[in-house]
């Protein structure tokens, strides 16, 4: 497997992507940028607990390089800049040589490691060309987590205002905008959408559905990836039909004064990731919800599931993906989805941020199986399964569109064609993005969808029409 | 001095001082890794996966699973290389004799047909590992000067045991080779404690990512209000 993996890799090996800088940042530092670094990181040794971590790892770290070969950036690029541990060493260098007794007498002794504008730069673009899918850290025997390394990374570059726009940009809408939301979407226009959803939903399924705004003492308060409500409808539409075909239309709500699940703090800054986990956590308690009910969104339902807990305390509500509702609906035989409406075959790509860690893997393939006749898995799945190309926050960076195509995603491009699919599966904002981008880039004949999209077709509506008369209905309207 | 007393010089206090070196060397670790992380973390620890993190870790110690999912042969390599690194210098039946002395108990030795076996084991592991780093793109790119002189460095003990308890394959005089022997496992166990081999007592804390991931709540305020000053903005 290992020289086969090489061997893709060297055949294919491109030339790094030349673009100064990697990415717009908005207000570049031009100079002394080593000098703001190692302030930024003393700052933030001082306040947060990383220095733990970060003595095990720069003592011990044994780069024996297993990482490597589980890296789908590298595996394209087969630059040794992509190799986990490498990246990984950069900071734990800078840390060693400036933060540790050890590191001072070694740079007394000997011209050693310095931080030169170079490195800066070198950290600047491979913290970036990372998608932090944190496939390395299973393959790592210590168990380093270059992910959580890298997020620390990107943190101090981003106190020093390196920082891709596009991540600064939706992030300060979301905090400090009107709308606190990053796709900038005014409450006007929300209650617009949900309208044209019910509408749309009338036409389909021939059930009223008004959507529930702002209701208190609900037991779920939904949060979906905010942009879901200008991009995928179809998703929303599948989960407003789970919710109403399991009898809990009274049960849930949107909140219209915070409504977006994205948390881009996960990607690359503490202070973001807990003051966005707080504004969503005060929308919940302004409307006294029972749980937190996350859309389909990889990164949305991890800030929230692993993160409600560590800023909101023990008592703070908890957190259910939208995938484990729908399988407990199904569980409890609440909801029924007809075995005949889906022909084509789907295969299911296993978002990282919710799949990495063990959390959903079985849920979403209990769910596709009992509906859809011809499911494949792609090869490796579950908490083995590749990267998109996007994560990390990397989709939303346009102008990295090349490298996430050529290099981020090819793997993943490969691995989904060799599934034959007509069909795949993604509950995750950030991923479908990423993956549509992909099948047209690479041409692949594979549709992306949502999981709740593909559940929207097949879900029976009481008193609605059937799934096999909307499939027909479908079926003239695209003749 | 003569050789002879040079030996026992070696095996006695310097083993004696070496060897209590690496031990305080290495409780130092654990104990910085503790307080940090219950001065850092405090009743967040609570909060962590830890029957989740116990079985991931015990999940390495017989890890062919991991091992079949990348890197087959070095890996396997790798995996051995530890056992024997381990095992050797703990169970020899001569070794044994100077955990009585030292220690003041016993423990089971390894068959002599057995030691040899996995001593040139353990060689030929060391040799591959070597091989890797220098022939191995990846692991080139990656490797400092350290790392192979570690790897050299771990050699010389068991190679040098070997010839010493060999007459028959050992070209120089058995007090040489032992007393090179005794110096060069002295002095690993001098920089065990200051190099990546301190990751015999740190792998278990290296383990503890999702312990880290909880963060503490408020510092990111603290953060950008040093930097920033309280009108920091996104």
């Amino acid at each position: 497997m290992d020289a086969k993996q090489i061997a893709i890799g060297s055949s294919t090996r491109l030339p790094a992507v030349e673009k100064t800088p990697f990415y717009h940042i908005e207000k570049p530092v031009t100079e002394n940028r080593g000098d703001h670094f190692l302030r930024a990181f003393a700052a933030v040794l001082e306040f947060t607990d990383y220095k733990a971590l970060l003595d095990s790892y720069c003592t011990s770290s044994a780069k024996c390089n297993r990482c490597a070969v589980s890296c789908p950036v590298f595996m394209v690029s087969g630059d040794p800049r992509d190799i986990p541990c490498y990246r990984t060493n950069i900071l734990l260098d800078i840390y060693k040589r400036y933060f540790t007794i050890g590191g001072a007498i070694k740079a007394r002794l000997s011209n050693g490691f310095e931080l030169t504008e170079e490195v800066i730069d070198d950290m600047l673009e491979v913290f970036y060309r990372c998608t932090a899918c944190r496939r390395c850290t299973q393959s790592c025997p210590m168990g380093v987590d270059h992910g959580l390394v890298t997020r620390l990374g990107r943190y101090i570059l981003s106190l020093i205002g390196i920082v891709p726009k596009a991540l600064q940009v939706s992030v300060r809408e979301q905090l400090e905008g009107e709308t606190h939301n990053t796709s900038k979407v005014p409450k006007d226009a929300l209650l617009d959408t949900l309208g044209f959803l019910s509408e749309e939903l009338e036409d389909m399924v021939g059930v009223k559905m008004e959507f529930p705004v702002d209701k208190s003492n609900r037991d779920y308060v939904f949060f979906c990836a905010v942009s879901d409500y200008l991009m995928e409808p179809d998703t929303l539409m599948g989960n407003a039909a789970v919710l109403y075909a399991a009898g809990d239309w009274d049960k849930w709500t949107i909140g219209t004064t915070n409504y977006d699940g994205i948390n881009y703090g996960l990607f690359y800054s503490d202070w973001h990731l807990e003051n966005i986990v707080k504004q969503l956590l005060a929308e919940v308690t302004r409307l006294r919800g029972k749980n937190i009910l996350i859309g389909e969104c990889g990164h949305a339902s991890r800030s929230a599931h692993d993160f409600v807990p560590v800023f909101g305390g023990p008592s703070a509500q908890p957190v259910v993906s939208f995938i484990e509702y729908t399988l407990r609906c199904l569980k409890e035989g609440r909801i029924k989805l007809d075995p005949n409406i889906i022909t084509e075959r789907v295969t299911y790509h296993d978002p990282c941020n919710i799949a990495r860690s063990g959390w959903i893997v079985d849920q979403p393939r209990e769910i596709l199986k009992s509906f859809v006749p011809d499911y494949v898995e792609m090869t490796p799945k579950g908490q083995d399964n590749y990267c998109c190309g996007g994560g990390g926050g990397l989709v939303s960076i346009d102008e990295i569109h090349d490298y996430r195509m050529r290099i981020g995603g090819k793997v993943k491009a490969e691995q989904l064609e060799k599934t034959k699919a007509d069909i795949v599966v993604a509950p995750c904002a950030n991923c479908k993005k990423q993956l549509k981008e992909l099948v047209e880039y690479y041409k692949l004949p594979c549709r992306v969808m949502g999981l709740h999209d593909l559940i929207l077709r097949a879900i029976e509506i009481p008193g609605g029409k059937s799934p096999a008369e909307r499939k027909e209905e479908a079926a003239l309207l695209e003749m | 001095m003569s050789i002879e007393q040079w030996i026992d010089f070696a095996k006695g206090p310097l083993f004696a001082l070496t060897s209590m070196i690496m031990v305080l060397g290495l409780l130092r670790h654990i104990v910085i890794q503790v307080y940090e992380l219950v001065a850092g973390k405090g009743r967040r620890l609570s909060a962590a996966p830890w029957r989740k993190i116990l079985n991931e870790g015990l999940g390495w110690a017989i890890p062919i699973k991991q091992i079949m999912k990348g890197t087959p042969f070095f890996s396997s390599v790798s995996y051995l290389f530890h056992i024997g690194v381990i095992v050797v210098p703990v169970f020899l039946a001569d070794h044994i004799v100077l955990w009585e002395k030292t220690l003041g108990f016993s423990l089971p030795s390894l068959p002599s047909g057995w030691a040899d076996f996995l001593t040139i084991f353990t060689v030929a592991c060391v040799l591959v590992l070597l091989g890797f780093r220098l022939f191995g793109d990846r692991q080139r790119a990656m490797s400092r000067l350290t790392d192979y002189v570690l790897l050299l460095l771990i050699l010389l003990p068991f190679v040098t045991g070997f010839l010493a308890s060999h007459s028959g394959m050992n070209p120089f005089p058995w007090e040489t080779m032992m007393l090179v022997h005794l110096l060069s496992a002295e002095l690993l166990f001098l920089v065990i404690p200051f190099t990546k081999l301190a990751h015999i007592v740190l792998f278990v804390f290296d383990r503890l990512s999702a312990v880290h991931w909880q963060l503490r709540p408020g510092a990111g305020d603290k953060v950008a209000d040093a930097l920033f000053g309280k009108e920091a903005r996104v």
